[in-house]
């Protein structure tokens, strides 16, 4: 049982990746679907909804960060001898939740607002600053997960557990 | 620097120098009209509906015939050429195009007929398609697919389902006798022709419809060898129209710059017309009064005179709602479309265009924080400044911005040691030998996060405390000193206070591994933050005059307090976005030297290089963009700024293709 540590710390970076990667696929989907609906009727609105479309996107590179960070402290990559004790494993699964859950959830509704500012761009285009300010309210969770995320997996790398 | 002063101004002309005085204005484009929507006494306004709307016919059938001739023959265009903007005419070149624009209207007139003769040729031949097609098993038939037999014989031609072959036809209509042909065969169907003697012709039928015989879908007199041979001409018929239409709109393509002005022209006249309509008539003169920025007034007149017009100016008035135009300098004015897109400032509001630059560009690069993604954003917009010297005021002024973050974006990439995140060393380390290490000025978040954080948040204590000064400022000018200290001072004191007291505490000592300030300082604070919060709870409600009301308002008042540490530690997004960035382009760069030295590994550095950094500077561009934007309107317009003001919509031309030279 001595690798368990690096399977909690790996659990978590599997599932920072994966959570919010999906919430990011399915955000970035939606959105895209509303977007294609508008170009159908105006090829020339294309750059501003991919704006739009883009937004649910940042979620799953937020995870991935995290994932990646996760990794390189327990040196599955960059390689080194790093020993990951049960508790500390527990420990960097517990600080990959917050990116985890919130990206997941935070991504899907993010994409829902940018949904409805789709349609407000495909009638009034002009508005295309109060459009993207709007879902990028709900991303400022996703960003708070981050931070919590970011600077709980520093924080645990010196610790000596 | 700030808001332009407006003047009103009060024009009356005589109606047969209308046209002149108008397009004078349209020219300018100086004036916004402001006229209540209903006739003055001894006035009466005209009604030019249907004069509009015949224009309006025009212009639909000119953008049309654009539309289609794009369609047809596209422009060339350069990947750049939406930055050239509008190409450049004088007064006298519109002047001698409208002199002979029924020209150019026989012109559109030509592109949508070519246009629908190709419509038509396409339908043609989609029709003759399908029937060649069904026409195809018949392919060997010479005779029509209706034939009527002969005197003694009968004839039926159709198909069978199934694959058949003639002797086994033959063999199980006996004792039936006929003869059958197959014509052509596959194995969902057999056509075939059946021919038996008149007087069997209906123990035939009876047979063959036990099959499940079909007569032919395509029928005709014609015996379907020859009509195909008649569908191959008449398909080359169409194309050679086709392709004279074609011909046709490659030479009206020639013209297509007319056709635009054409559209732009008549957009212009609609323009005039719906001012027009808004004039207060009589029978020989007209009036309107409107807005005018202070500096281009007294200009205007001399010229309105000069028309034999009257023109009077003077200060508007306390109750009208005056349109606001901003004029800042080159530093500060490319921020105006981000104010823009929140609101224009409202009445008794001030500009904080110049204001909000210095942080729009700060918080921008600390978002972005990479040198290299920086210099590129100051080559490319650079460049683009340079080259295209007719862009449009919109394009030119987002790329400045772009320009002054990208600056800023490069300064704080050096202080973080940012620069394509840790490409130095990453490709000396592989390709070189040795590590070389590009060392931050500053310090790297990555290596001391708490301390960025912390930093992060200095700079949103530092935007909003300008907020609430600004605030204080816009309540001085309207000389409302009580609501100032009420407002404004009271908050400095909690939120000034508390962040004294919090900062010369043992817990903050111990988050931050540094000294805390002496304990006086703390109680200091302390006694300010307790200054602050009873004058917030005594007039918070101020405007409620029940005294338990107003300490009720008066607390929750206070209880925004909460809002003041929502708005800083909405900072901390400088620190995940400026970690993000760096972040992700080490992963990028790790990713780009794991195939190791060599040719191959170079070759792949190379290709992974350049795809992830142009992903990764897409991205968070995009996220510094937005979330620069966010800080600026909810944390620090949300201290002094509702912004409730109307844009300058002067009366102009707005045109789509050509923009018309003042000639001096």
């Amino acid at each position: 049982m001595d690798q368990l540590g690096m399977a909690l710390a790996l659990l978590g970076a599997a599932l920072a990746a994966l959570m919010a990667g999906i919430g990011s696929a399915i955000g970035v989907g939606m959105a895209g679907q509303a977007a294609a609906g508008v170009v159908t009727e105006d090829p020339g609105k294309f750059s501003k909804v991919l704006i739009l479309q883009l937004l649910p996107g940042t979620q799953g590179i937020y995870g991935f960060l995290i994932a990646f960070l996760t990794l390189l402290q327990i040196g599955v990559i960059g390689g080194g001898d790093v020993q990951v004790s049960a508790t500390k494993g527990l420990l960097y699964l517990l600080a990959c939740l917050p990116i985890a859950l919130v990206g997941l959830w935070s991504a899907i509704r993010q994409a829902k607002a940018a949904v409805s500012c789709i349609g407000l761009i495909a009638k009034r285009p002009d508005q295309l600053g109060k459009a993207i300010i709007l879902p990028a309210m709900v991303e400022t969770y996703a960003i708070l997960a981050l931070l919590v995320s970011i600077l709980a997996v520093f924080g645990i790398t010196p610790l000596a557990l | 620097m700030a808001i332009v002063r407006m003047q009103r101004i009060r024009v009356c002309g005589l109606r047969r120098q209308r046209k002149r005085i108008l397009e004078l204005l349209q020219r300018r484009g100086v004036v916004e009209i402001d006229e209540p929507d209903r006739e003055e006494e001894g006035f009466e306004r005209a009604d030019v509906s249907a004069q509009r709307s015949s224009l309006e016919r025009e212009l639909k059938l000119a953008q049309e015939a654009v539309q289609l001739l794009q369609e047809a023959v596209p422009e060339k265009k350069g990947l750049l050429s939406s930055l050239e903007g509008r190409r450049a005419l004088t007064e006298q070149e519109l002047e001698d195009f409208r002199a002979q624009s029924t020209k150019t209207a026989a012109l559109a007139k030509r592109v949508l007929a070519a246009a629908r003769e190709r419509e038509e040729v396409r339908t043609a031949l989609t029709r003759l398609d399908t029937e060649a097609e069904s026409l195809a098993p018949w392919a060997a038939l010479d005779v029509p697919l209706r034939p009527k037999g002969t005197k003694s014989s009968w004839v039926f031609i159709g198909t069978l389902p199934g694959a058949w072959t003639q002797t086994a036809l033959e063999a199980r209509a006996e004792p039936i006798p006929l003869s059958a042909e197959i014509v052509s065969a596959s194995d969902e169907q057999t056509c075939v022709f059946v021919l038996c003697l008149r007087r069997d012709r209906e123990a035939a039928e009876q047979f063959l419809r036990s099959l499940g015989f079909a007569a032919p879908a395509a029928a005709g007199k014609t015996p379907p060898a020859e009509r195909r041979a008649a569908i191959e001409k008449e398909r080359e018929a169409l194309h050679s129209r086709a392709d004279k239409a074609l011909r046709e709109l490659e030479t009206l393509a020639e013209h297509r710059g007319d056709l635009q002005l054409l559209a732009d022209s008549l957009t212009m006249r609609i323009e005039k017309y719906h001012m027009i309509d808004r004039l207060q008539q009589s029978k020989h003169t007209f009036v309107f009064s409107g807005f005018v920025p202070a500096a281009a007034a007294q200009p205007l007149c001399g010229e309105l005179e000069a028309c034999g017009a009257a023109a009077e100016l003077s200060e508007p008035e306390e109750t009208d709602t005056v349109p606001v135009l901003l004029k800042n300098n080159r530093f500060a004015e490319p921020v105006e479309t981000v104010l823009e897109s929140y609101s224009m400032p409202g009445k008794g509001e001030i500009d904080p265009t110049p204001v909000m630059a210095i942080f729009y560009y700060v918080l921008f690069g600390m978002m972005l924080s990479d040198a290299a993604y920086g210099l590129i954003m100051i080559i490319a917009c650079g460049l683009c400044l340079l080259k295209f010297k007719g862009m449009e005021p919109g394009m030119r002024r987002s790329l400045r911005m772009f320009f002054f973050c990208g600056i800023s974006t490069t300064f704080w990439g050096f202080l973080y040691g940012s620069f394509f995140g840790d490409v130095v060393s990453a490709f000396s380390k592989t390709f070189l030998g040795n590590e070389v290490v590009l060392g931050p000025l500053w310090f790297a978040p990555v290596d001391d996060p708490m301390r960025m954080l912390l930093f992060s948040m200095l700079v949103g204590i530092i935007q909003i405390f300008t907020g609430l000064a600004l605030c204080a400022y816009q309540l001085i000018r309207q000389k409302r000193i009580k609501d100032m200290i009420y407002d404004v001072v009271f908050w400095y004191l909690l939120v000034g206070g508390l962040i004294f007291a919090l900062l010369s505490s043992d817990i903050f000592a111990q988050i931050s591994k540094s000294d805390k300030l002496p304990g006086i300082v703390g109680a200091i604070g302390g006694v300010c933050a307790a200054i602050g919060a009873v004058g917030i709870l005594l007039t918070g409600g101020r405007e409620s005059k029940n005294p338990v009301k107003r300490l009720l308002k008066g607390a929750y008042a206070l209880y925004n307090v909460t809002g003041y540490l929502g708005d800083i530690l909405s900072y901390s997004r400088l620190l995940a976005l400026g970690l993000a960035t760096g972040v992700i382009a080490e992963v990028i760069n790790s990713m780009a030297v794991m195939i190791g030295g060599g040719v191959v590994g170079f070759i792949a550095f190379v290709i992974i290089f350049v795809f992830g950094h142009t992903v990764n500077i897409g991205i968070n561009l995009l996220g510094a963009y937005v979330h620069t934007n966010r800080l600026q309107f909810v944390e620090f317009f949300g201290k002094f700024y509702s912004g409730d003001g109307r844009k300058f919509t002067p009366f102009a031309d707005h045109t789509k293709y050509f923009k018309i030279r003042e000639e001096k």
